[in-house]
């Protein structure tokens, strides 16, 4: 019951998140929209008996990534300049109605195969072993630092380079007057 | 109600959401969000599989992965925004056709 409740609750989050990310015109709202998104994710892994990552997308995305972005709007000047020397919208929220149809064809391109990938998994799921719920951190850990130590050692190293590339990319370069 | 195809249509109007930001929106930060979006689907079929299908935990490994993946493409990307801001003034990704000469 309670499982099933957050299971609800969880799903309507998520999905009214990604869908107002789509809809929303203010930049800033879609962020926060989209952290609403990744909290119902980590519901909807928390129902399943993923713990270590729930615990993981909570503290990565909400406190990492969201962040980051917020930040990023307001430094590229946020929903404040909006037209720029000619009057025109410097950065319209969306594309015109073009575009937005280009996307809607893709979507249903992707929505097509998609469907036509997940049809047989959907006829032959007859036989599905549902294991019982138990804590994943000791059996993740044992994984990491046993089976996947190269990826696990890879990602570190990938880590790095992209926080120094990252402060390498976006530093104000000096510009040579004397 | 939780169920292998509850998980899958969750991670479906996911995918396809972000599809629509990604080709929609005209603003680099915004097709950011779409790709966040998109890799947010993927690792949740990843965690709906172990559940649901084999039982052990490498659905679970290759979430967290994605997740870091994630993390330093957002980095890396926002990084590159902020520079291109600084060189153009703007976001907007009509303002990025250098390469198209």
């Amino acid at each position: 019951m309670f499982a099933n409740t957050l299971f609800l609750l969880s799903a309507v989050l998520t999905l009214a998140g990604a869908v107002l990310v789509v809809y929303s015109q203010n930049l800033m709202h879609a962020c926060i929209y989209l952290l609403a998104s990744l909290f119902g994710v980590a519901g909807l892994y928390a129902c399943i008996g993923a713990d270590f990552l729930a615990a993981t997308q909570l503290v990565v995305y909400a406190g990492g990534v969201i962040i980051l972005m917020l930040f990023a709007i307001m430094l590229t000047g946020g929903t404040g300049n909006r037209t720029n020397k000619y009057g025109l919208e410097k950065i319209p929220a969306m594309g015109n109605k073009k575009t937005f149809m280009i996307a809607a064809f893709a979507a249903i391109v992707s929505a097509l195969i998609v469907i036509k990938v997940t049809i047989p998994v959907f006829q032959n799921n007859k036989n599905l072993i549902v294991a019982a719920n138990a804590p994943t951190v000791e059996r993740i850990g044992t994984l990491l630092a046993t089976d996947h130590i190269l990826a696990f050692e890879i990602s570190s190293v990938m880590l790095l380079g992209a926080l120094i590339g990252a402060a390498v990319i976006s530093r104000p370069r000096k510009e040579i007057h004397d | 109600m939780i169920s292998l195809g509850a998980y899958l249509g969750i991670s479906f109007i996911l995918f396809i959401c972000g599809i629509m930001v990604m080709i929609a929106r005209k603003n680099i930060i915004a097709i950011l969000l779409g790709i966040e979006l998109i890799l947010n689907a993927s690792a949740l079929n990843f965690a709906a599989y172990t559940k649901f299908v084999n039982g052990n935990l490498e659905g679970h490994i290759m979430a967290l992965f994605i997740i870091i993946t994630a993390a330093a493409e957002s980095a890396v990307g926002l990084g590159i925004v902020i520079r291109f801001f600084q060189l153009r003034e703007s976001i907007h990704i009509d303002d990025a056709s250098t390469l198209q000469n």
